[in-house]
């Protein structure tokens, strides 16, 4: 008995031995990273592309805060911050000893000359929106950043924390699209047009432990087989944030590979022209959420990859209500809604897909075919994206279409009426204010709730589901993301198992 | 042959000039406006007002075709919107990458369709002719891409002689820049043997039923002789032009094989320009491609005159 209790004691010594060797991370080796897009620019903050931010945010790039991987904010190059009780001034302490890669040095003063430019009116930042607020700025010393803002607003760490907030040294920040300088783990190298951006380890950062690989280069390949087939034959390490799910599914068989499947900050949805006839009546957008079933969506566009979404809200944002069981899928009930909406025999429509998205196409001709059941004929037609922008979002020019937003906290575009879906509503403007004024935690989440609701309930928008993170690596790469709560693929922690 | 020479370069400077006023044209009416793909559909009224007027996209058309043409006249060049380098120099390295590629595969395309077309000529309707026949329509009927994945597949995923794709750089290695390149140019070049094989059948077919091919033979020349040097030569006159026009296509960029493989050439990058609507790539490289075409088809009129002494290029 007493052998047999040594014995598996050791096993468990052993065992546990074994686990936490495997979990020190060891320093060193190169990363080939695969991004489908190539990005525009490598400026987040003249660009919206999701595609800039994923290569430089966080890898070369950092603002006052950062996001790590379960959706938390955390110190960045602000060690800490605090809100006034009024809500409405915040007062960063600054991280000391931060240098540039150009080998500037990072103040207080550089924080605000950061903010300055996003704020000014020649300003080309996509989002001058997230720094107006800020009516004050204020250096009391080189390591301390106080902003007065005009209002509360609850969003305003968050966007502080998104790839528009950057900091950029104020002496090399000309060339930053071309040749970004930055204070993150990595610097940059070389981004060889057309197949790869190169970025070696800083020396000089702030976490002498971090980071632990000695490169990282982003490779674009945009076309899903031949992503599949540069990992099986070794050229590239990671399909960084998502591969197609049908090859997924299939790497995860292999064991030379794995697959994460986790959340990110998109919402895919079926954008409803809410002026166009005959959407613009409720009962018939809310027979269309009745006509759709969700997780069948889920199954024949992503293979079961993502999450079923009720509101323009993502399961890993904080505040997230669940609003998939407000219009459950039932046919019968969608008809009912259309023949009380005054279509009892149904109508024709048109769906525009924007052709380079193939989720989106996907996606149109799943529910060309749910909508077709209760009397809802669609035509398809496919737009390129040029068109799309044009056609759809600039002019809009069509009834249906079907989009990821990829932005986290952007269920503002709500309030806006002009906005391509024309949803003109001021409940919800109304509650998305007080969401934005709300100065503690509870009143937050009550109001962001409520906002998530009302659309919901009038059906603005066809929720479909929450896109996944679909990452698919080599085994021996550890640490890579399994959720993307912000829009970055962050390598700080990765590294390579021997 | 001074007068022929002035006379082409005139007319391709007039046959730019018309690209160019197309070209300017068509993208000026194209929907979709280059700053609002640049900021996407988040972005406020304002910074993309701020955006066009940075971009010079507020502007008159004149004002912009003259603006765009006094920087090339000029020598100052363009710059690519969202690569923030000048154009010209984006054509050249990419440049780098389409032209190799594309020799390559019309080395390939010449190795394998030559040799094949005599043998089937020399052999017409016999069983070789026959199966040659029968793999140039399988050649013909192969979709490029597939071509390209079905290689890689074998060379790249299975045996792991060659990588997926991709290219490390002339500068960075030579050897493993010509390595890059081998799997697709042979892919386009297999494709391009298929039409040329059945050309250079038919050509010497029409040929070998000459009389001075039966002249030649009635005087004891070797056969050999006979078919490579008298009628090889006369038929290579139609193979020639079918030959500039793919190299002209080739030098375009081969879209579908540089995603394939992502190779950055020159298809790829006026594919993603038009995509991102980069409108500055665009332009430049249609007028490279106009540019192409017609240069290549005047080196194969002068290739004509050395093959065939009876074109005089002073009556072309």
């Amino acid at each position: 008995m007493k052998r047999l209790l040594l014995l598996m004691l050791s096993i468990a010594l052993i065992l546990s031995f074994g686990n936490a060797m495997a979990a020190v991370p060891v320093k060193g080796g190169s990363l080939i990273v695969c991004q489908p897009a190539e990005p525009p620019g490598l400026d987040p903050t003249g660009n919206t592309a999701a595609a800039i931010d994923r290569v430089v945010f966080s890898n070369i790039f950092e603002g006052l805060i950062k996001v790590n991987s379960k959706g938390e904010f955390v110190p960045g190059l602000a060690t800490k911050w605090e809100v006034s009780p009024c809500g409405k001034t915040y007062t960063f302490n600054l991280r000391k000893g931060v240098k540039f890669h150009n080998g500037e040095s990072f103040n207080a003063q550089v924080a605000k000359w950061n903010i300055e430019r996003a704020k000014d009116k020649s300003t080309t930042n996509p989002h001058p929106e997230y720094f107006r607020g800020i009516v004050k700025i204020d250096v009391p010393d080189d390591y301390t950043l106080k902003l007065t803002l005009k209002d509360v607003d609850a969003l305003f760490i968050a966007h502080m924390a998104e790839g528009d907030a950057i900091i950029m040294p104020v002496k090399g920040y000309e060339n930053t699209k071309s040749n970004p300088i930055g204070t993150g783990p990595f610097k940059f190298v070389k981004w060889a047009r057309g197949d790869r951006v190169e970025m070696v380890r800083f020396n000089g950062y702030w976490n002498p432990e971090l980071p632990y690989l000695d490169k990282v280069t982003f490779k674009f390949i945009g076309d899903a087989s031949a992503q599949i087939a540069a990992l099986k034959a070794g050229d590239i390490d990671v399909i960084g944030y998502i591969a197609a799910p049908e090859s997924a599914m299939e790497m995860s068989r292999d064991k030379r590979f794995k697959v994460f499947s986790g959340t990110t900050t998109g919402e895919v949805i079926m954008s409803t022209n809410n002026k166009a006839k005959p959407f613009d009546n409720k009962l018939v957008r809310q027979a269309m959420a009745c006509a759709i079933d969700r997780q069948a969506v889920v199954d024949l566009v992503m293979f079961g990859y993502g999450t079923p979404i009720g509101s323009h809200w993502s399961p890993s944002t904080p505040y997230y209500v669940d609003l998939t069981g407000k219009f459950p899928y039932n046919p019968k009930k969608a008809k009912e809604l259309l023949k009380k909406a005054g279509y009892p025999n149904g109508f024709d429509a048109t769906i525009k897909l924007p052709a380079i998205y193939s989720y989106s196409k996907r996606a149109g001709e799943v529910i060309a075919d749910m909508l077709g059941k209760v009397g809802i004929k669609l035509k398809i037609e496919i737009v390129e994206w040029g068109q799309w922008i044009e056609r759809i979002f600039k002019k809009k020019e069509f009834q249906l279409t079907m989009i990821g937003h990829v932005e986290a906290w952007d269920i503002g575009i709500y309030a806006n009426p002009k906005y391509y879906f024309q949803y003109d509503s001021q409940e919800f403007r109304d509650a998305y204010a007080k969401a934005l004024k709300a100065p503690n935690e509870a009143e937050k989440s009550k109001w962001f709730g409520r906002c998530q609701e009302i659309i919901a309930e009038d059906a603005v928008n066809g929720y479909m589901f929450s896109a996944p993170s679909l990452p698919v690596m080599k085994a021996g790469v550890m640490g890579w993301w399994e959720n993307y709560p912000t829009i970055a693929l962050d390598c700080t922690q990765v590294w390579l198992k021997k | 042959m001074t007068r022929y020479l002035i006379k082409k370069l005139i007319t391709l400077l007039i046959l730019l000039f018309l690209v160019s006023i197309t070209v300017y044209s068509v993208l000026f009416v194209l929907p979709g406006d280059p700053a609002q793909i640049m900021l996407g559909i988040n972005a406020t009224p304002e910074t993309l007002a701020n955006l066009r007027a940075e971009l010079g996209l507020d502007q008159s058309f004149w004002h912009q075709y003259t603006d765009w043409m006094g920087n090339l006249l000029t020598g100052r060049g363009n710059r690519s919107i969202n690569y923030d380098m000048p154009v010209y120099d984006l054509i050249i390295s990419r440049l780098s990458v389409t032209g190799p590629l594309a020799l390559m595969a019309m080395v390939f395309a010449i190795v394998i369709s030559i040799p094949l077309g005599i043998y089937a000529a020399r052999h017409q309707n016999q069983k070789g002719d026959v199966s040659v026949m029968f793999f140039t329509q399988l050649g013909l009927a192969t979709p490029e891409f597939w071509l390209g994945i079905l290689l890689i597949l074998l060379f790249s995923v299975h045996w792991g002689i060659f990588s997926a794709g991709g290219f490390p750089g002339w500068s960075v290695s030579f050897w493993g820049s010509v390595k890059s390149l081998l799997l697709p140019s042979f892919a386009l070049g297999v494709i391009r043997a298929s039409i040329l094989t059945r050309l250079t059948r038919s050509s010497m077919l029409d040929v070998l039923r000459e009389d001075y091919v039966r002249t030649a033979r009635a005087k004891g020349l070797k056969e050999r002789t006979v078919i490579y040097v008298h009628a090889l030569r006369n038929a290579l006159i139609p193979i020639l032009t079918i030959l500039g026009l793919q190299l002209g296509q080739l030098m375009a960029g081969a879209i579908i094989i540089e995603n394939v493989y992502y190779l950055p050439g020159l298809g790829r990058l006026v594919f993603q320009a038009i995509g991102q609507r980069d409108l500055p790539v665009v332009r430049e490289i249609v007028l490279f491609m106009a540019a192409a075409v017609v240069v290549v088809n005047f080196i194969v009129d002068l290739t004509y005159a050395s093959i065939d002494p009876r074109i005089r290029l002073e009556k072309m």
